[in-house]
């Protein structure tokens, strides 16, 4: 051994064995201290990844949520596509609450003997609460009749309580305090193991986001409002932003509903809609520490937040309906007011055509400055788009529209009011913390406020607290102190990205009120990793989704680079290839750095084979060669958004939508992606999706039917992988067995 | 062969690139700086060895008050890499050689035990959980390590 070229001269004959093991040892910590460094740079940008391509996401979903208004605000009432998604927009029905419980009514569901599940009976007793944690552990569903009964006891509790819970610690008892579970119902049950079941001598606070991406959000909301009902006083619940029925149309817990439950489901997703609204919003501990979900902004106000009619707040992301004074306990949709006194808008068939130059980001429009003049000097904060006064913008011209009609004379007055809190509860829900000192809108998620420091010890004083405790966000080690301790962020959905991102945590607060926190991570495959295994696998499942996003935006980045080789070489320098991607893609990741696990081949002087590059991204079509490339892609990039809208179009939920629907979908995403569908395209498509050729298409083998692999990972394995909704795509279905 | 004690040559524009980026991503505050505790860890994920005494040297010897809360641009940063980047870099066979020294019986593997004593007492110590990360998985049944594959292992990242 000892080849005299590649060795350094470290070791002298000369030295002594002392000297030599010296330098031994030396040079093993100085090559470990250099490995952590590169680990802990793979883990920040693994998660970078993870959590960009989630805030877009949202951000996407908000985008989408923006182009239905200005639908709204353009369409004339009788044509087509305002049909098709106006009774989304409205409560429709003029509906006493009593009228809602016989719509709700469960007596007539017959419970079959087959059934193998729980039977409840109400109210419910201690044994039959840990018996339903019982049953969701053995994998069993709950009988859909239990399940409304179990909703509308939830519902009617619910109505009693106050927007602020108020809870002490008096007694020496400890509160604990979870935060986003997400569906996943293996981190509930193992905080119930380790810290025992919700009782009076055990209160809970659970801080929102109990649906959404995971498999078991129904378990684990029955699961949370069964102790409810149990222990009205010790178990606490506050609305996260994704107790919203608009946002779990994107993230799953719609589908989840509906898979579940076939021939209930749409009864059961309008209770729960319901329910979430009378979800309070927050909680406080001793008058001295505030729970909520998201945070807080400079003008969050605790007596503006108890005074509001929480309950009109269906959707934080829509403008609160108005209240016709006349009739008390019936809501009535305010645009009904503005089509029935007679003001219409200019009607057009199809609004004028959009111009690539109207948006900044081409592969989703944003429609905020359609429906209201857009805001000077909007900052490009990290390089994302803006979205400043998004939501707002569109609730001021709806309620502008309002205010001037015939019926309420004080319907301008009222309308401040109702912004105002719509916006305290928009921030509650939707806002993050940043290290700056300030208030500035949080336009990477598209809702809400990034709030400093500064903010935080202005509120702590104004309201005599010393401490908040919040979640929304996923933490790598489950929690996270921030603002000098002061705000604590807590997120109990363990592994959330992938097996092995993060752990999950809660806390506990004694009188003393010295948070205690307890940290998990549900999965015994993760145990037995290291921390390199760990953090490698994490990387895989991040760049393989990475690789996805770039080839769907594969004719947006073959132009941006054309753009920059001008003298169509086919090549580009690797600071170009870099200002490019980010340029098209806007998720602030570091691509030169990822540039060895993205690109295989460049040349000697570094620079990229731009078109070569996407052979080897490579994704294998689906058998679909008479379908137009470009639609394709586009069908693939905007997957989740097509299904969102699909969802929207299915009106009775039944997961079916005819062919006539199919179409008018397709004019709708031909203005919002401004592409042209030609009547032939989308008949193809229909054709090919509809194999029992009975004019109505399934929404999920539409879905399935663009499923799309990677070829890199299908040769690696030899199997397909299914592209879904968003949901789908952070949690892959099966772990790679080559991990 | 360049004699590998010879000061490096000036950063390429490229790796100037690379050096920012990975710069920003150390940058939790948003103010494109890191703190001055964090300049030792992004050197070393920079492929630098500098030694946690040479990092403060560097940065002007400051108070344990300044370490946690001074920061630093990357602008001041890129010549503070260039000063460490002097020190030599071990090789695949450097590493080998290094741990046959306390390889007792020639026969390829060393102890575990006593390669653990000897990082947590010589050199720049090691903690005993920066030990035990570092020896996952590597012993076998008689608590040896097979230090060639041990070495392939390490260097693999």
């Amino acid at each position: 051994m000892g080849c005299g070229v590649s060795k350094s001269n470290l070791f002298q004959k000369s030295d002594s064995k002392a000297v030599t093991s010296i330098k031994a040892a030396v040079l093993i910590q100085h090559w470990y201290r250099q490995y952590v460094a590169r680990m802990e740079l793979k883990r920040r940008y693994t998660w970078h990844i993870f959590q960009s391509l989630e805030y877009s996401g949202e951000q996407a979903q908000i985008k989408l949520y923006n182009f239905l208004g200005y639908l709204m605000d353009n369409f004339t009432p009788s044509s087509n596509e305002r049909n098709l998604i106006s009774h989304f927009f409205r409560e429709n029905e003029v509906c006493r609450d009593s009228e809602w419980e016989r719509f709700f009514d469960y007596k007539n569901i017959d419970v079959p003997e087959i059934y193998s599940g729980p039977h409840l009976t109400f109210p419910l007793t201690l044994e039959q609460g840990s018996g339903l944690v019982d049953a969701f552990r053995n994998k069993r569903q709950l009988h859909s009749r239990y399940v409304l009964q179990l909703l509308l006891d939830t519902w009617r509790l619910l109505r009693k309580f106050p927007n602020i819970s108020r809870v002490s610690t008096c007694q020496s008892k400890e509160i604990t305090i979870c935060g986003d579970l997400h569906g996943q119902l293996e981190d509930l049950l193992l905080i119930f193991y380790k810290n025992g079941m919700p009782s009076h001598e055990r209160p809970y606070v659970f801080n929102g986001d109990f649906v959404d991406r995971g498999d078991n959000s129904i378990e684990v909301l029955l699961i949370l409002f069964s102790f409810l009902l149990l222990y009205p006083n010790d178990v606490h619940l506050n609305r996260g932003n994704h107790e919203d029925h608009i946002v779990n149309l994107r993230y799953g817990f719609t589908k989840e509903v509906l898979t579940k439950y076939k021939m209930h489901g749409k009864r059961i997703l309008k209770l729960l809609q319901k329910i979430f609204s009378w979800l309070p919003l927050a909680t406080v501990i001793d008058q001295k520490v505030l729970v909520l979900h998201g945070g807080i902004s400079d003008t969050t106000d605790l007596s503006v937040l108890a005074r509001v009619d929480r309950h009109k707040y269906v959707s934080a992301l829509r403008p609160p309906k108005k209240r016709h004074p006349s009739t008390a306990n019936v809501s009535v949709d305010y645009e009904e007011e503005v089509w029935s006194s007679g003001r219409r808008r200019s009607s057009v068939a199809l609004p004028r055509p959009l111009t690539r130059g109207t948006f900044q980001n081409t592969s989703l429009p944003d429609f905020s400055d359609r429906v209201r003049p857009p805001v000077g000097g909007a900052a490009e904060r990290r390089g994302r788009l803006a979205l400043q006064g998004a939501l707002l913008g569109g609730s001021q011209q709806a309620l502008g529209a309002a205010a001037g009609t015939g019926p309420s004379q004080d319907s301008g007055e009222s309308s401040d009011h109702s912004e105002d809190e719509w916006k305290q509860i928009l921030d509650l829900l939707w806002s993050d913390p940043m290290t700056q000192d300030g208030c500035v809108p949080n336009e990477v998620r598209g809702g809400g406020c990034y709030w400093g420091p500064d903010v935080t010890d202005d509120f702590l004083s104004r309201h005599n607290m010393t401490l908040i405790i919040r979640s929304h966000e996923c933490k790598q080690e489950g929690y996270e102190f921030c603002h000098n301790r002061k705000v604590l962020t807590l997120f109990s959905a363990s592994n959330y990205y992938d097996v092995a991102s993060n752990r999950g945590a809660y806390v506990k607060l004694g009188p003393d009120l010295v948070p205690y926190l307890i940290q998990y991570q549900a999965s015994s495959k993760t145990r037995e990793l290291t921390v390199r295994q760990r953090v490698g696998q994490t990387e895989h499942s991040a760049l393989r989704v990475l690789r996805k996003q770039l080839f769907s935006h594969k004719s947006d980045l073959i132009s941006a680079f054309q753009d920059l080789d001008k003298e169509n070489t086919g090549l580009v320098s690797l600071k170009d290839w870099a200002e490019a991607v980010e340029g098209v893609m806007h998720l602030g990741l570091p691509w030169r750095m990822l540039r060895s696990q993205l690109i295989s081949r460049r040349a000697s002087d570094g620079a990229v084979d731009y078109r070569q590059w996407f052979t080897e991204l490579a994704i294998q079509e689906p058998n679909m060669e008479h379908i137009e490339k470009g639609l394709l892609e586009m069908l693939y990039r905007h997957r989740s958004t097509l299904e969102t809208i699909f969802r929207i179009v299915d009106t009775d939920n039944s997961g079916v939508i005819n062919m006539e629907d199919f179409r008018q979908t397709w004019k709708l995403l031909s203005i919002y992606l401004k592409m042209e569908f030609t009547e032939e395209a989308i008949s193809d498509l229909a054709v090919a999706i509809d194999t029992n050729g009975d004019g109505c298409i399934d929404i999920q083998e539409f879905m399935e039917a663009f499923r799309l692999s990677d070829k890199k990972s299908r040769l690696e394995r030899g199997r397909s992988m299914f592209m879904g909704t968003a949901h789908d795509l952070q949690r892959p279905e099966t772990v790679d067995p080559d991990l | 062969m360049a004699d590998p004690a010879a000061p490096a040559a000036e950063f390429s524009a490229d790796q100037v690139e690379d050096f920012k980026e990975a710069f920003g991503l150390f940058d939790r505050v948003g103010d494109s700086q890191v703190a001055f505790s964090q300049v030792a860890d992004i050197m070393r994920a920079l492929g630098q060895n500098p030694t946690n005494k040479e990092v403060r040297a560097i940065l002007g010897s400051p108070s344990d008050d300044d370490m946690a809360n001074k920061r630093i641009n990357f602008e001041s940063f890129l010549p503070m890499l260039k000063v460490v980047d002097t020190a030599p870099k071990g090789t695949y066979d450097d590493y080998v050689e290094g741990l046959r020294v306390f390889d007792k019986e020639g026969n390829g593997t060393v102890m575990g035990a006593e390669l653990r004593i000897v990082l947590s007492t010589l050199g720049e110590k090691m903690s005993e959980q920066e030990i035990d990360a570092l020896m996952q998985g590597q012993e076998d049944e008689n608590g040896s390590v097979h230090y060639e594959a041990f070495v392939k292992h390490i260097m693999s990242i």
